[in-house]
C-alpha cells in the first residue's frame, strides 16, 4: 500500500562505516513543492544523506520521518520515494525501455509498458530506448535513470548528480523537469558538485563538510 | 505485491538477460563438458567399476558449475549497482533471493540436461529406468544447492570477499545434500529402482525446504540494508 506524506525530518541522524564517520549528526526538514540542493567536498557526507533517505542504508544513530511514518513502514513509502543514483543501477543488458518496464511493474503500476512507453516519449528516449543500456552515452543512460525515478510519480525524489552528461539542452529540460516536480508537490532533494545548477533550480542550498551541514543558504 | 509475483518478475529479467546474451549458458556449459570430459578419460577403466565412479565426476561438475553460474548471475547484479534498483522497489526483500534462486535453478537445470546424458555415455552406463528418478535427484540436489548458494550470494552484494565466503560457508553447508545426492545417484547406477533411493530423495526435498524457508527468512534481514 502506497503511504503519503508531506514533509520529511531527519534528526541527529549518523552514518558510520566502520570507523569512518560519514554523517555526524544532521537535522533537517524538507518540505512537500520544495528543492533542496546539497553541495560539499567529496566525502563530506551528502550521497550518504541521500542512501539513508532511499532507505538503502540503515542509520547508526537518530531518526528518519517521513511525514508520521518512520522506516519500519519502509514497502509502502518505497512506493513514493524515486532515487536517481551516481551509479545508474540499470541493467546494462536491456534496452532503456525495459528497465523502465521491469521497474514499472515491480512498482506495481497498472499498465506498466504504456506508462513506460509514455515516459520515453515525454523524455525523448525514443531514438534509443531499443538499444542495450550498455551502448547508451553516459548522459543518455542518465536520462533512463532520471525516467525511471520519476514512473511511479514519488513524493521524494532524491537525486545524486543528475546533470552529469548531460548536454545543455538536456541541462535545461532537467530543470524544467525539477521546476515541474515542484509544482506537483514533490520534495526533491539533489545533489551536485555543480552550483550554477544548484542556484538554477533549488530554493535552498545547503553546503556539508564532514558529515555536518556548515551552511544554508535560502 | 506478493513475494512470489516479484519473485517471478526478478527471475524472468534474468532469464531475458541470458536469453539475449547467453553469457552463463555457455561458460558453464563448455565447463560442465569439460569437467566431465577430463573426469571420464582419468578414472573411467571398465564398465563395471563406472557405477561407482560417474556420480563423484556429475556432482562435482554440478557443484563447480552452480559456484560459477551463480556468482556470474550475481555479478549481473552488480554491474551499475544494479541490484539497489531493485532495492528501491517496494517489494518484498525475500522476493530478490527467491527470485534470483529460480532464475539460476532453471539455468542450472538447462545445463544439466546436457550433462547428465553426456555422463552416462562417457561413462557407458545403461539409461533405460533411471532417468525419471536421475532427473529428480539431480533436481533436488541442485534445487538445495542453488538455495543455499544463493542466500550467500546475496551477503555477498555487501562483501568484498565474496568469493571466498562462498567457497568457505556453502560448501561445508550443502555437504550433508550433496553426499545424499551422491550416494543415491550411485545406487541408481548399480541397478537401484526408484522406490529403493525415495529415503534419499526425502532426505534431499527436507534439506531443500530446511534451506528455502532459512533463506527467505534470513534475506529479509541480509538485504535491508547496504
Amino acid at each position: 500500500m502506497k503511504l503519503d506524506f508531506e514533509e520529511v525530518s531527519v534528526a541527529r541522524l549518523a552514518k558510520s562505516y566502520g570507523p569512518t564517520l560519514a554523517l555526524a549528526g544532521v537535522d533537517l526538514r524538507f518540505n512537500a513543492g520544495t528543492v533542496t540542493a546539497i553541495q560539499g567536498s567529496n566525502g563530506s557526507g551528502k550521497s550518504t544523506l541521500l542512501w539513508l533517505l532511499a532507505m538503502l542504508a540503515l542509520p547508526t544513530r537518530g531518526t528518519i520521518r517521513y511525514g508520521q511514518y518512520g522506516t519500519s513502514h519502509a514497502d509502502g513509502l518505497r512506493a513514493r520515494i524515486g532515487f536517481v543514483a551516481h551509479q545508474l543501477q540499470l541493467y546494462p543488458g536491456l534496452s532503456g525501455h525495459e528497465n523502465l518496464v521491469l521497474a514499472a511493474k515491480l512498482q506495481d503500476i497498472p499498465y506498466a509498458e504504456k506508462r513506460a512507453t509514455d515516459l520515453c516519449d515525454a523524455l525523448a528516449l525514443e531514438e534509443y530506448w531499443n538499444r542495450p543500456v550498455r551502448t547508451y552515452s553516459r548522459g543518455q543512460a542518465q536520462r533512463v535513470s532520471i525516467a525511471r525515478a520519476l514512473l511511479h510519480e514519488p513524493r521524494l525524489l532524491l537525486m545524486d548528480e543528475p546533470a552529469t552528461g548531460l548536454d545543455v539542452k538536456s541541462t535545461a529540460s532537467l530543470v524544467e523537469l525539477i521546476e515541474q516536480e515542484k509544482q506537483e508537490g514533490a520534495i526533491v532533494i539533489i545533489v551536485t558538485h555543480e552550483a550554477e545548477f544548484a542556484n538554477a533550480v533549488a530554493d535552498r542550498v545547503l553546503h556539508m563538510d564532514r558529515g555536518r551541514i556548515v551552511e544554508r543558504e535560502a | 505485491m506478493s513475494t512470489l509475483r516479484a519473485a517471478w518478475l526478478v527471475a524472468m529479467k534474468d532469464l531475458q538477460l541470458e536469453l539475449r546474451t547467453k553469457e552463463i549458458l555457455t561458460s558453464t556449459g563448455l565447463f560442465a563438458v569439460l569437467v566431465v570430459t577430463l573426469g571420464s578419460l582419468a578414472f573411467y577403466t571398465d564398465p563395471v567399476s563406472s557405477p561407482n565412479v560417474a556420480p563423484g565426476v556429475l556432482w562435482i561438475s554440478i557443484l563447480f558449475c552452480g559456484i560459477l553460474l551463480i556468482g556470474r548471475s550475481w555479478a549481473l547484479e552488480r554491474e551499475n549497482d544494479a541490484v539497489f534498483g531493485l532495492l528501491l522497489a517496494p517489494i518484498p526483500r525475500a522476493s530478490i533471493y527467491v527470485g534470483k534462486t529460480i532464475s539460476a535453478l532453471i539455468l542450472l537445470f538447462t545445463v544439466e540436461l546436457l550433462l547428465v546424458p553426456l555422463c552416462l555415455i562417457f561413462f557407458q552406463i545403461e539409461p533405460s529406468g533411471i532417468m525419471l528418478p536421475l532427473f529428480a535427484l539431480v533436481f533436488l540436489g541442485s534445487l538445495g544447492f542453488v538455495s543455499t548458494a544463493s542466500l550467500f550470494s546475496a551477503v555477498g552484494i555487501r562483501t568484498r570477499a565474496r568469493d571466498l565466503m562462498l567457497s568457505v560457508l556453502v560448501f561445508p553447508l550443502v555437504a550433508p545434500a550433496l553426499l545424499a545426492a551422491a550416494v543415491a545417484t550411485r545406487e541408481l547406477f548399480a541397478g537401484a529402482t526408484m522406490t529403493e533411493v525415495l529415503g534419499w530423495m526425502r532426505i534431499l526435498a527436507a534439506f531443500d525446504l530446511l534451506f528455502i524457508g532459512f533463506g527467505v527468512w534470513v534475506s529479509r534481514h541480509l538485504l535491508a540494508e547496504t
